[in-house]
Parts: C-alpha cells; sequence; structure tokens
C-alpha cells in the first residue's frame, strides 16, 4: 500500500519552479531516500509532503489523505524532522521532550515513560538538566530528532537529520531509525550522505533542478547505472601531459585531479586499463597506486546529476 | 485538551521564567515605592475627577497599565524566538492550524496580563487603598482595560516579530516603540496642565487609554470620556488584532 502519491507535482516561487512535475509513490513500511545536490528542491518537496506549503499544481495524497483539503488531519498523523534546527532555547532536554509529547496531546505519565527511553536510546541522559542553549550542535540535533518520538505517528519525514552527528551518534541514529521501520513506521529521508542512504533506504529517488531523474532500490540503481566502473590511478610526479596522451584511448572519461590522480570512467574499465598501462609505460611516466573503485551510490548519484546537466 | 489549550500551556512555560517574573514585580516596585515617594515632594496631589489623589496612588495605579504593556511584550518574544529558532515551522507541521497558533498568543498574552494586573494591583494596593472605589460595574472594567490592553499591545509586538528576524532590530525597534509608549502617556503623569502638543501626543498614544480607564475603574470614575476612551481602546485593539493576525497567515516557511 502506498502511502505518499503524488501526481504531477508542481511548486513556484514566482517564475521559479522549486519542484517541477513530479510523480511520486512510496510504499508503506519502507525507508524513502531522497537525494539531491544542493538546492535540488528536497527541502520544497518535503514541505510539500509535509503540508507546510500547497502545491501549485498537482494532487497529493498522504496517508490515504487528501492533502490539499485535509492537511491537518495528516499533521496528526505524521512526525516531521526539518533541516534547520528548532529548539527552545530556555527549556532543558527532559522539558523539551515532555513539553513537546504535551503538545502532541500525550498523556503525562505516557510522556515521562517515552521521554525515559528516548533520553538513553538517543544518549542524553548526561545532558537532560541542560538547557537547549547551552547544547552543542550535534547535541542538539539529536535532541530534535529524539524529540520526534514523543509521539504516535505512521510516517516521519526526516530532512538532512545526521548534519552535525558524529560518525558513531549517526550509526546509532540509523540502526534506531531501522529498528523503527521494523515496526512499521514509514520514513521519508533526505539526505546528502550517501553511504547513509545506501545502509538505511529501501528505494531511492534522485531529484535535481526540481524534477525526479530516477527512482529505484539502491541494488538496482547499481545494476542499471553501475555498468559503468571507475579505476583511479596515482602517479609518482605530476604529469600534466597525461590527459592529452589518454585522449586517444576510446570511450572513456579521464579527469587529472591535481596533476597526479587520474581518475577513468569507462563501462569498458579492463580493455581500457590495458590501454593506459601501455601509454603510462611507453611515456615512461611511473605510477605509485592503482585502484578500481566498486560500484557504490555516490558514483550513480554524480552520475545521474552529470548526465541531467549535459542533457540540459 | 484542546490543541489551544495545550500551546498556551507551552507558551507560559516558555515565556514565564523565574528572571521575568521578578523584572514584572521588582521594576513597578521601584517605580512605585521610590519614584512615588520621591516625587511626592514634587507633586503633592494629582487632580482626578472629583478626586484629588496623592502621588505615589496615581502612579501605582498607572503602573497597572504599563505593567501590561510590559508583558504583552512576550507574545512578540514568543513569534519571534519561534521564528528565529525554527520551532514556528516546526508547530507548524504538527496538529495544529495558524488559527491555532494565534489564538493561543492571544490567550497567552491575556493570561500574562491580568496575572500582571493583578499582581500590581496587589502590590500597590498598600499604597492607593485609602482612594480605592471599587463597584460591581468598576471591576469589570478594570478586567476589560487590562484584556483589551493586552490585546492591542500583544498585537504590536507580534506585528513587529513578524518584520524583523535580527535580533538587533527587534530589541531597538520593540525598545524605542515601547519607550514612546511609557513615557508619553499618562501612566506617570497627568494630561491636565501639560503642554498642548505633548497632551496631543499622549492621546495618540494607546497606553493613555489603558491607564486612564485602568484609572476611572480603581478610583470609581467612570465618566462619558472613560466610555469613549474604552470604545477607542476596544476598536484599535481589534483592527491591530486583525493586522497581526493577517501578518502571521502570511508569514512564509
Amino acid at each position: 500500500m502506498s502511502c505518499i502519491e503524488g501526481k504531477n507535482l508542481s511548486k513556484s516561487y514566482g517564475s521559479m519552479k522549486a519542484v517541477d512535475d513530479i510523480v511520486l509513490s512510496v510504499k508503506s513500511g519502507q525507508v524513502f531516500g531522497f537525494l539531491g545536490p544542493n538546492g535540488a528542491g528536497k527541502s520544497t518537496t518535503i514541505k510539500l509532503l509535509t503540508t507546510l506549503v500547497s502545491p501549485s499544481e498537482g494532487s497529493l495524497t498522504i496517508l490515504g489523505i487528501d492533502a490539499i483539503k485535509h492537511p491537518l488531519a495528516i499533521r496528526h498523523k505524521i512526525g516531521v524532522v526539518l533541516q534547520q534546527p528548532s529548539y527552545e532555547p530556555t527549556l532543558t532536554v527532559e522539558k523539551s521532550l515532555e513539553k513537546y509529547g504535551m503538545m502532541w496531546n500525550v498523556s503525562k505519565n505516557e510522556c515521562k515513560k517515552r521521554m525515559e527511553v528516548l533520553l538513553r536510546d538517543f544518549d542524553l541522559i548526561d545532558i537532560r538538566k541542560k538547557r537547549n542553549e547551552d547544547l552543542s550542535i550535534g547535541q542538539r540535533r539529536r535532541v530534535q530528532v529524539a524529540r520526534e518520538f514523543m509521539h504516535d505517528m505512521e510516517l516521519l519525514f526526516l530532512d538532512e537529520p545526521t548534519v552535525g552527528l558524529d560518525p558513531s551518534a549517526r550509526r546509532k541514529l540509523l540502526d534506531f531509525l531501522k529498528n523503527k521501520v521494523k515496526t512499521g513506521l514509514t520514513i521519508f529521508y533526505t539526505t546528502h550522505n550517501l553511504s547513509e542512504a545506501e545502509y538505511l533506504c529501501d528505494e531511492i529517488a534522485i531529484i535535481d533542478k526540481g524534477r525526479i531523474l530516477t527512482v529505484d532500490s539502491p541494488d538496482a540503481l547499481k545494476k542499471r547505472f553501475g555498468k559503468e566502473k571507475t579505476i583511479k590511478i596515482h602517479l609518482l610526479e605530476k604529469q600534466p601531459i597525461v590527459v592529452s596522451l589518454l585522449s586517444r584511448i576510446p570511450e572513456c572519461v579521464v579527469d587529472l585531479d591535481n596533476g597526479t590522480t587520474i581518475t577513468i570512467h569507462s563501462e569498458q574499465s579492463e580493455l581500457v586499463l590495458l590501454q593506459v598501462l601501455k601509454i603510462l609505460s611507453e611515456n615512461k611516466i611511473e605510477i605509485e597506486d592503482l585502484s578500481a573503485v566498486p560500484t557504490n551510490l555516490e558514483e550513480i548519484f554524480l552520475k545521474v546529476v552529470r548526465d541531467n546537466a549535459s542533457n540540459n | 485538551m484542546h490543541p489551544i489549550i495545550r500551546l498556551v500551556n507551552r507558551n507560559l512555560t516558555i515565556s514565564i521564567n523565574p528572571g521575568f517574573l521578578i523584572w514584572q514585580v521588582i521594576f513597578p516596585l521601584i517605580y512605585i515605592f521610590v519614584a512615588g515617594f520621591a516625587y511626592t515632594s514634587l507633586i503633592q496631589q494629582v487632580p482626578f475627577g472629583s478626586k484629588s489623589l496623592d502621588y505615589p496612588s496615581f502612579l501605582a495605579s498607572g503602573m497597572i497599565g504599563f505593567n501590561i504593556m510590559n508583558s504583552t511584550l512576550v507574545s512578540g518574544i514568543i513569534i519571534w524566538n519561534d521564528r528565529r529558532h525554527g520551532m514556528f515551522e516546526q508547530i507548524m507541521s504538527g496538529p495544529f492550524t495558524r488559527a491555532h497558533y494565534i489564538l493561543s498568543n492571544i490567550a497567552t498574552i491575556g493570561i500574562v496580563g491580568l496575572v500582571s494586573a493583578s499582581l500590581i494591583a496587589l502590590v500597590g494596593y498598600p499604597v492607593f487603598f485609602e482612594s480605592v472605589d471599587f463597584t460591581f460595574i468598576t471591576i469589570p472594567v478594570i478586567v476589560f482595560a487590562a484584556i483589551a490592553g493586552s490585546v492591542l499591545f500583544g498585537s504590536i509586538a507580534s506585528i513587529i516579530s513578524t518584520r524583523l528576524r535580527s535580533s538587533e532590530g527587534f530589541n531597538v525597534i520593540i525598545n524605542t516603540v515601547f519607550l514612546f509608549f511609557a513615557f508619553v502617556s499618562t501612566a506617570f503623569y497627568p494630561a491636565e496642565g501639560a503642554p498642548e502638543p505633548l497632551k496631543t501626543f499622549f492621546y495618540l498614544n494607546p497606553l493613555t487609554y489603558l491607564v486612564d480607564i485602568i484609572r476611572a475603574g480603581i478610583f470609581g470614575n467612570i465618566t462619558e470620556f472613560v466610555i469613549v476612551e474604552m470604545i477607542i481602546l476596544a476598536s484599535l485593539s481589534s483592527v491591530l488584532f486583525v493586522v497581526a493576525t493577517k501578518l502571521l497567515t502570511r508569514l512564509d516557511f
């Protein structure tokens, strides 16, 4: 069953189309990753889906409810962690959680129970009496995410929730979210961190310039776009001539990053590699290190966005 | 619990801290007991309707209106803080409408205004109790003034908070506007006897109406002019409330 159904959704601000005719279908009980470069339209899409703004065109159903006609009914059933920090500076961590639960009409006893669990799960026990204004960015972010679990919800929107978190807190949060999904929660997750998306998401959409470029599972994306492999060669010394030497090889893209690192993208990487090595040897260019980079989501993301930019 | 009550609960929790409460009591106390008695050597009696009030009584009753105005700053601060710290967007993405948010702010202002007025009335009572003339008519008049005044000044603070994002800008504007309201009014001195241009400015200031009505309520001097002032205060409050609501409704995310 789909819990988000958006058809031909657009959002314009004056003449600028922040979201341009997107079609979205998110199944219940999964983590749906929403990836895109800065200014791609991710946050505007989240604002549309969370009913903070109305679409300029198109139709949108969230949890079977028409988002344009009944936004409040939807907001009763969703949780939202927005990209920008949100906190009450003078409240302590535990008071923030307690008051947030109260705002969602959670009973006082239940609030207390949930608060204790969340303080433990998000490593907030030591700072429970600290005021929000005295917390670090990462601690504040943890409180912001933890706070959202003070109330029940069917669908959770997380807009770059791991920004400011250290690697251990990040992994802990991702595992916490994975466990929540097992209990039936659906998560709409935007991030810049592609390894996070690969670790967490069941399905991924890549958005750029307000348009969705592709939607698929991480594995399917790798199969579709992963034919192209990447080879990195580190030279012993700077050799600017290398680019012109290698430009003779067909069906490959060569980048010379800093004069010593050659990155080759090709679908026929083995053949290309042989030719590269031959040319380097003929020209007596010494190699320090050579590695083949397995196809990952980052490569796919960059390729999809790059192809979109060149098509435009 | 109704969403508005939940938001009022939250507003009161975040805005009423010990510092705020102490300030709300200490500040007027200094005015009443220091300035009030210190100026007695200069101003022995202030004519007020058919009565003649001593200056501390006059000042203490003025401080009720002044304190209502000051306490309603809370409204502007809540909205401004919510916008600055991302809570406005967070609340709007929760089970609330903009109407809930606006009404909860008005209710918060009303509560803070009434409590504040009661507090100063209580503290100032020993000063003006000799001249007090409460009746069944005057008490509702005082309550009306406290609520209408709260809505009016709360709306002004809300309007300012919707237009400004920087803390410096917000503080400068709020302090300037409220300083004008405080000192170009009848809170500290009577309009009678003031130079004509200043007197005109007094009556361009809503705090004058609020203070006049509260004084009339406390000292039992409700005249036709006070009724006109009540109408003006109610009209101004309504207009500014509508403007503040419109601006809040149009706030972008």
